[in-house]
């Protein structure tokens, strides 16, 4: 067993153990997913809505919304092994820092793994259903993978560089902005002034419709690859984040 | 001092470390030009009341913090440049027994085991090993959390020394700990040390240092004031301090009588200290004197040259919580 898997076992077998810290994290994109669908069920009626159910709409909002929590999970978690003293142990370990840095992500994707599976079961429950392509659910996935691995390095830069709660509120708040301010609730074409303009350039509306593939009409190729390039690059740029936040620790 | 750097054989040496947290006017040095040399397979006390820059000096040895200036080499590597060496050849129980409650002992020893990049077909037994060396193979697996604060720095211990490492920084390692508790944990250590572990103990506790090392260091406002042999630095000390007790509103008057017996010493507050020159024999000449200057005594005691004696000696004041 390598250092980062023995990290994310650590990670994955305290969430066994303290229930509390994940279920919120769990249930909330749940609750997102019966509420919005149930109660913007009108959505569907304007002119032009790609698709004639609600649920379909806000089913891939809630995943990336459920993944991206398994992703600022696991930066709360380490806010705690920081203020508890448990992370100086984990870094005198001779161990390389990228799989230190592994560790948490390991524990990220596979929490993000059991949101969207989760998520999407309910959503199943609930009337959603791919457009043709059953293959679209593996645009949820992929699309979760991408959100928690964009949120599992902020998350991280974050407690890094603040090392308490201060980091966990900047999570929260970046997050809630980050998705909110896409196409998550509203076609962009209905929206307007700047609200409009941000969620057209926000690149999570990208990623968003990497996970709308195939539950919505008029997706498409350019669509998969755009978001694709969007979730590597944010990736990227999150890790990095992260790697140099491990690093200042030193200072 | 660069030659110092360049002795090869000892485990642990600094030369003018430093440490500096924040910038410009609201800058505080921490430690302050530190000069270090432990020998093999010594215990070095380092001794100093809390925020001396003990811990400090200790989380930069060990890789957790950057010195800002100075340079230090443990087990023959650069902290600065060598980490990944230096944390291979060390094993370290910091102050706050930093330990998941969460988890059992015997799993973070494992972890601790994976972490090292021990050999997994040697996990279970090397675990087991050291649970039952330091007492606890009947709580491994139990949550941490249901620990006492011995048994967590006992397991703080056997973490520290999974890869069997050749120098032990062990930061306060008793603090907080029973009697009972404390001189179990002494005994582990004397054992290490005669295994061949060299040691470097920071405490803030005089017994301790006194029962354990073999050479100390005091440290004050991120300084060495004083190191040696601890009975070499008692016996510097000189005459044994004699402690009085008086009425506060006679404490001036008492000063200027025992004056005449020796030097005044820092003492706690409410209390007076004089190095008694003629030691033992003069304590009933200052008893008489004060009894000439209708001062009436409290309290007294005397005290032969202690740690304590050492550093009040050095700093003009007492360690904190000194015994």
């Amino acid at each position: 067993m390598s250092a980062s898997t023995g990290l994310a076992v650590r990670s994955l077998r305290n969430i066994r153990r303290l229930p509390s810290a994940f279920l919120p994290a769990l249930l909330m994109p749940v609750f997102q997913v019966v509420s919005f669908s149930g109660t913007y069920a009108g959505i569907t009626a304007i002119p032009g809505f790609p698709t004639d159910r609600s649920v379909n709409w806000y089913l891939p909002m809630a995943v990336t919304m459920g993944a991206s929590f398994a992703g600022l999970g696991t930066g709360f978690s380490m806010i705690r092994d920081l203020q508890t003293g448990f992370y100086d142990r984990i870094r005198m370990a001779p161990a390389s820092r990228r799989d230190i840095l592994l560790g948490p992500y390991l524990a990220a994707w596979t929490r993000a793994v059991i949101a969207v599976v989760l998520v999407t079961v309910v959503g199943f429950a609930l009337g959603a259903r791919p457009e043709g392509n059953p293959a679209a659910v593996l645009s949820l996935f992929v699309a979760g993978i991408g959100v928690a691995t964009i949120g599992t390095g902020w998350g991280l830069g974050l407690a890094y560089r603040f090392k308490d709660m201060r980091a966990a509120a900047i999570m929260q708040l970046t997050l809630f902005l980050g998705l909110f301010l896409t196409d998550a609730q509203t076609p962009i074409d209905i929206m307007t002034g700047w609200l409009q303009t941000v969620a057209t350039w926000n690149p999570l509306t990208r990623v968003l419709h990497v996970a709308r593939l195939g539950f919505v009409e008029g997706g498409s190729i350019g669509d998969l690859v755009l978001g694709l390039i969007v979730m590597i690059v944010l990736g990227s740029l999150a890790w990095l984040f992260a790697f140099t936040g491990l690093r200042r620790l030193d200072d | 001092m660069t030659t110092l750097l360049s002795d090869t054989s000892a485990p642990i040496v600094a030369v003018g470390l430093e440490r500096t947290f924040g910038s410009g006017e609201r800058a505080i040095r921490a430690v302050d030009g530190v000069d270090l040399s432990v020998e093999p397979g010594e215990i070095f006390g380092f001794l100093g009341p809390n925020g001396a820059g003990k811990s400090t000096t200790v989380r930069m040895l060990t890789t957790l913090l950057r010195p800002t200036g100075g340079s230090a080499k443990v087990a023959g590597f650069d902290v600065a440049t060598q980490s990944d060496e230096v944390r291979r050849s060390i094993g370290v129980a910091l102050q706050d027994a930093a330990i998941d409650p969460l988890m059992t002992g015997a799993e973070l020893l494992h972890l601790q085991a994976v972490l090292y990049g021990l050999p997994k077909a040697d996990h279970t037994a090397r675990v087991g090993e050291l649970l039952e060396r330091v007492g606890l193979s009947a709580a491994g697996d139990r949550r941490v959390g249901t620990y006492s604060g011995g048994m967590r720095r006992r397991l703080d211990l056997a973490l520290a020394l999974i890869h069997e490492p050749s120098v032990l920084f062990l930061d306060e390692p008793t603090t907080g700990l029973d009697p009972m508790s404390r001189m179990a944990l002494w005994d582990e250590i004397r054992r290490l040390n005669n295994d061949g572990t060299t040691v470097l103990l920071t405490t803030q506790y005089l017994e301790e240092a006194d029962q354990l090392a073999d050479r100390v260091a005091i440290i004050d406002h991120g300084r060495i004031v004083s190191r040696g042999r601890p009975d070499e630095l008692k016996a510097a000390v000189g005459a044994p301090t004699l402690f009085v007790a008086v009425d506060p509103a006679q404490v001036n008057t008492a000063s200027e009588v025992l004056t005449r017996f020796g030097e005044l010493r820092p003492t706690a507050e409410g209390t007076l200290g004089v190095g008694l020159a003629e030691g033992a024999a003069g304590v009933s000449a200052v008893v008489r004197a004060l009894d000439d200057a209708g001062i009436g005594v409290h309290h007294l005691e005397l005290n032969a040259p202690s740690l304590d004696d050492v550093f009040a000696d050095a700093t003009g004041h007492r360690l904190e919580g000194a015994s």
